[in-house]
């Protein structure tokens, strides 16, 4: 098992350095941060961008090749990410924003996932009743609405309701109320800045997931391993909730693989629309920036992301698939 | 001892028969008639064509265009002047709609209908040759899967670009983009049924006869995964114009002066309480875009699944007796 999972694992590494370097030659041959750097007031002499360039290195004049081999031996010597053309370092700013960024998507995805896989099951052993068709057709209308516009309208209804009630209950911007006392009443900040995106990433995630856990537990409860654990007298419960379930949720877990760095994807959505300084808003900002480094590691964390989600499903199928025995 | 291989002329006459009475219906009518009989899928579809439709001839019911400014209706809403309103800067938006849609339905029909087949061509591949082409075309699928699209459409349509930036419009760009991302999904569904077809016995026996591996994949692996590929083409259309919709609302992907509904909704969407028409608009078209493309999904799936439960009505007059013909025949010469 571990043995397996190493292996798995030096894969993706290979994996996301091949992505990483890919990505940051398309980054250093596209993001121009001295052409930004021209349009100050007053305006520095092209010497001056030069020089102060240099110093962050993140010298222009440089061939991609070059600027290629020094930003890697930093990491592999250092682990330093280099710089952003406003000074700042990367490994800081990362690890600030990577913290806020799980803070709002460890609850989200888990939530999406339970409520998902538990809405799937429970529509499948309904088939064709009213709460089925109710959640499936729910979950259609959830897979027509792209994410940032469903962001939207969560973050337009608790506007209405905060208006509603008069006062500002949900927060619907924002990770933290400045100068609140610690303890209880932060805690209830937290909760009250975390309710909308947290329903936010929820209810727009949820659908995929029940579709796929409902087609799948379909497809297993007529089979012939669920016939014969009824023949052999158990309920029709008991044949579904001790077989066919087990045996339906291996491709949901595999999918687990694909939707997490989805979910990472709609991140930048989310962080965007609810002004959290998460790394989706980052790698955003980068751009616009012309941040040749702060891209390229916000590339590399989606990648890593990626590759911990398939772990995490080869992981998931291990545990649950009786044929799958690694050594 | 009679001739096994010998034709017999009842067999033939009795073929030409059940075609000529139309009893043997061909796959296509089959699928044809199934994806009918679902009212959703059909209701899907006229909706789907009305929206094509307006997008290229709507424009024609209106003087304005999406380019000429109304310096005397600025932010109005709707009227029988402007149908749907103006923007803050005076444009109609009933033409920017109009334009916004075509270029929406063009994204969404150009990125799923590419992406499918070079998902099919590469999933095909890697199914056919398998071994050592299939790990490394798998690793490359992989790599791409990892790569954040999002990050790569950022930079690839971000401002300050070279030449391709500059001489491609910003949906054409939008569309390049998407498609490299776009197939990998499929490709990866289409490789794993290709593999359990290549172990079936006609692709073995094909094999044998020194058949071109063009031929087998054309011949053998692509109708069988045929419906798979339809239904992903309806999905790739829907994901597409959701990409669009998502990555222009954010202010990446299309660019002004380029319109698509995306940018609409996009741009409304910080003056939701007082041009509120200029956001649900634009984003009620999405709906019904999406909407119908999905609803049709469901019939097509429906449609082309072999195993399909879905019944039709029994056909009362010329085919019964037909049949009854038919049956009468065979009991004769039994």
């Amino acid at each position: 098992m571990l043995r397996y999972l190493a292996k798995r694992g030096i894969t993706y590494v290979f994996m996301i350095f091949l992505t990483t370097s890919a990505g940051y030659f398309l980054a250093v041959t596209s993001l121009k941060p001295a052409l930004l750097e021209q349009e100050r007031i007053p305006r520095p002499t092209p010497e001056q961008v030069a020089n102060s360039m240099r110093l962050k290195g993140l010298d222009p004049t440089l061939s991609p090749w070059e600027r290629y081999v020094d930003w890697l031996t930093g990491i592999v010597t250092r682990w330093d990410w280099g710089r952003s053309p406003n000074g700042a370092y990367i490994n800081a700013e990362f690890g600030d924003r990577v913290w806020i960024s799980t803070r709002l998507f460890l609850a989200a995805i888990i939530l999406t996932l339970v409520i998902g896989v538990g809405l799937g099951v429970y529509s499948a052993a309904r088939q064709y009743q009213y709460q089925d068709r109710v959640i499936t057709s729910y979950s259609y209308l959830a897979y027509i609405v792209p994410a940032p516009i469903a962001y939207f309208l969560v973050q337009l209804g608790a506007i209405n309701i905060n208006e509603t009630f008069g006062g500002r209950i949900l927060f619907v911007t924002g990770i933290s109320t400045p100068g609140v006392e610690p303890g209880w009443p932060q805690f209830v900040d937290m909760l009250a800045h975390y309710a909308v995106p947290t329903v936010a990433i929820t209810l727009v995630g949820w659908g995929s997931y029940q579709i796929a856990q409902r087609q799948y537990l379909l497809d297993n409860v007529n089979a012939d391993f669920v016939r014969t654990a009824r023949a052999k007298g158990l309920t029709r419960n008991q044949a579904i909730s001790r077989h066919a379930l087990r045996v339906s949720f291996i491709p949901v877990a595999q999918s687990i693989a694909f939707t997490i760095p989805a979910i990472f994807a709609g991140g930048f959505f989310a962080e965007k629309i609810f002004a959290w300084p998460g790394i989706g808003s980052w790698s955003i900002d980068a751009i616009s920036l012309q941040d040749v480094n702060a891209a390229t590691a916000t590339l590399a964390y989606g990648s890593v992301i990626f590759a911990l989600g398939a772990i995490l499903a080869d992981f998931a199928t291990t545990l649950v698939d009786p044929r799958v025995r690694v050594q | 001892m009679t001739n096994l291989n010998a034709v017999d002329p009842a067999a033939v006459a009795e073929e030409a028969h059940l075609q000529g009475a139309d009893v043997v219906i061909g796959k296509s009518t089959i699928i044809f008639r199934r994806f009918m009989r679902n009212r959703t899928a059909v209701a899907g579809l006229i909706i789907f064509l009305a929206l094509t439709a307006f997008s290229f001839v709507g424009g024609y019911f209106t003087q304005w265009d999406k380019e000429t400014i109304d310096a005397f209706n600025i932010g109005m809403p709707p009227s029988g002047e402007h149908f749907l309103g103006t923007s803050q800067a005076g444009i109609d938006l009933y033409a920017m709609t109009v334009e916004g849609t075509r270029i929406s339905i063009l994204i969404g029909l150009i990125v799923g209908l590419v992406s499918v087949l070079v998902a099919a061509v590469y999933g095909c591949t890697m199914a056919y040759f398998g071994g050592k082409v299939d790990k490394v075309m798998l690793f490359v699928l992989e790599a791409l899967i990892m790569m954040p699209a999002l990050l790569v459409v950022a930079v690839a349509t971000s401002g300050g670009g070279d030449g391709l930036k500059r001489d491609l419009p910003s949906w054409l760009l939008l569309i390049i983009v998407l498609l490299v991302f776009s197939w990998m999904g499929t490709a990866r569904l289409i490789r794993s049924l290709s593999m359990s077809l290549m172990q079936r016995d006609y692709v073995k026996a094909a094999q044998y006869m020194g058949v071109p591996p063009r031929r087998i994949v054309w011949r053998h692996l692509v109708p069988n995964i045929g419906s798979l590929l339809v239904l992903d083409i309806t999905r790739g259309v829907t994901g597409a114009i959701l990409a669009e919709v998502a990555f222009s609302f954010i202010g990446i992907g299309i660019k002004v002066p380029d319109v698509s509904l995306g940018v609409l909704i996009g741009g409304a969407t910080s003056q939701v309480q007082t041009f509120p028409w200029m956001f649900w608009v634009p984003l009620t078209v999405m709906f019904l875009l999406t909407g119908s493309l999905a609803m049709m999904n469901d019939g097509l799936r429906d449609a082309f699944d072999p195993s399909s439960s879905s019944i039709g009505r029994a056909r009362t007059n010329s085919a019964s007796k037909n049949n009854a013909r038919t049956n009468s025949a065979k009991k004769k010469r039994a």
